[in-house]
């Protein structure tokens, strides 16, 4: 473990830290005399710019491919890693878990995923739980409760001990079965898979779900139950579906996947899409798209897309 | 110097007597695997030994273990994670580019050690200090990626070259 800094050590590293920032903003116009004079003026001074030296070639000898898949990996915090240990045993067999006195912990976790990230988690129960891209959940495997905070879960129990999700606007108790709740700008959307669930609203009288069935509800009360498409919920394997869909409706689905900004001319709203398309790789998406219905993909970074309709040659 | 038992070294071999397999129990319940559990109780007891925490007047010794315990555990699932990545990573180089096997182990010492230099940054900061560092980018560049201003930019990596400065490496 490093030991404490002194007062003036640490009073060292933050002016050396200011003078890295000023060289590497200032350019061309920076004034190197007066950091010469800054050096000169204290042996700590000395001491904190030489260590800043030593940063930056450590830093200079790690590829940059490597060294940002690894450092800028979809970094757990720590917090989050313990608590994955801790509360979601993926590692543990359940069983073995199973009618052991635990503490509370290990009921409990804040599990969230990064935008353009899948996980999917085995809980101690024996259930599993999926999020999509850019979602967070709080579980409370105790007192059989999830919240879903933002994003998207899907839940598959392996009992049939109920457990409630509670979104914003409403509370959907899961009886058996596996069921996918969506949250997004003020709608909630429920799907049952298989088994059964039931819905209560913020507003109007609860509602039973069997398998087949969704319901999107939002804080003026839930809407009509209907039949749905299971491609829709392609994102538990990883893939998008498209089957004849307006391409502006496929597009506002591929961005959650990417971050960054993705825009489109409007002209390219009403064209047609269909096809299976992996999620692991968006970029890969977005140059199909290109090849198969003549769109020009302009990329200013990789965080900044643009596309529009080819330009005919004349 | 001489054999005699100093009182430290009393109340810790007391204190692997009497709480040792209980934190192997616990460790290896949470891990599910007993060599990794029996690996970090050891590392927990040189932590204690390490630390200037007087062992005689201990209230809770299990709470004092199981905090120890808890964050080398943490530390190495981090460092799974990182190995996770990093094979992730080298799996996806073209052929041509993949370094030596030699290259690879002590790039992966590197990397663990810049990434517990870089543990405690905010997200955002880490990243802007990884795209200048090992992408060589700009301040401006940074800042559009990130969609913040340059300022903020400049004061995120103040923020991680201060950081790091503190940190003995």
């Amino acid at each position: 473990m490093s030991s404490t800094p002194s007062p003036e050590a640490r009073e060292a590293a933050r002016a050396a830290a200011r003078w890295l920032t000023r060289m590497e903003f200032d350019g061309d116009t920076f004034d190197s005399a007066a950091l010469q004079c800054w050096r000169d003026s204290s042996a700590h001074h000395e001491a904190a710019w030489q260590k800043a030296q030593r940063l930056r070639q450590r830093f200079a000898g790690v590829p940059a491919s490597l060294g940002m898949a690894t450092l800028d990996r979809q970094a757990l915090t720590r917090r989050a890693v313990l608590k994955r240990a801790l509360g979601v045993a993926a590692l543990v067999p359940s069983a073995w878990l199973l009618g052991r006195a635990l503490p509370l912990e290990v009921w409990r976790a804040d599990l969230h995923t990064a935008t353009g990230e899948q996980r999917s988690w085995t809980l101690v129960d024996g259930s599993t739980l999926q999020l999509n891209t850019d979602s967070a959940v709080d579980l409370d495997l105790k007192a059989r409760r999830l919240e879903l905070v933002r994003g998207e879960v899907a839940l598959r129990l392996a009992g049939s001990t109920p457990l409630s999700v509670q979104s914003p606007y409403g509370l959907i108790t899961v009886n058996r079965g596996e069921v996918c709740v969506y949250l997004a700008d003020g709608d909630c959307r429920v799907s049952v898979l298989n088994g059964s669930a039931q819905l209560q609203p913020l507003r109007g009288p609860s509602l039973s779900l069997e398998e087949g069935q969704q319901v999107n509800f939002q804080a003026s009360g839930a809407g009509p139950v209907r039949a749905f498409d299971v491609a829709q919920l392609g994102w538990r394997d990883g893939v998008l579906v498209a089957q004849d869909q307006p391409l502006g409706h496929f597009l506002r689905e591929l961005s959650r996947y990417r971050p960054g900004v993705l825009r489109w001319d409007d002209s390219l709203e009403p064209l047609r899409i269909t096809g299976s398309f992996r999620l692991d790789n968006t970029d890969r998406i977005l140059t199909l798209l290109a090849a198969s219905l003549s769109l020009d993909v302009h990329m200013r970074t990789r965080y900044w897309v643009t596309l529009t309709l080819r330009k005919k040659l004349a | 110097m001489c054999d005699a038992v100093t009182p430290t070294e009393q109340s810790l071999h007391a204190l692997y007597r009497d709480h040792g397999s209980w934190l192997e129990g616990w460790l290896r319940r949470r891990m599910g695997n007993a060599w990794d559990a029996a690996d970090l109780r050891q590392d927990t007891f040189l932590r204690v030994l390490a630390s200037s925490q007087s062992l005689a007047d201990l209230q809770e010794p299990r709470a004092y273990l199981l905090t120890i315990g808890k964050r080398l555990l943490s530390n190495f699932y981090t460092r799974r994670n990182l190995e996770q990545a990093y094979l992730d990573a080298l799996a996806s180089l073209p052929e041509a580019c993949a370094p030596s096997p030699e290259q690879r182990w002590l790039l992966l010492e590197t990397l663990q050690a810049l990434d517990e230099l870089l543990d405690g940054l905010p997200p955002l900061v880490r990243r802007a200090f990884l795209w200048s560092q090992l992408e060589g980018l700009g301040y401006r560049e940074i800042a559009e990626r990130l969609q913040v201003s340059e300022r903020t930019v400049k004061r995120y990596m103040a923020q991680a070259y201060e950081h790091c400065l503190l940190v003995d490496f």
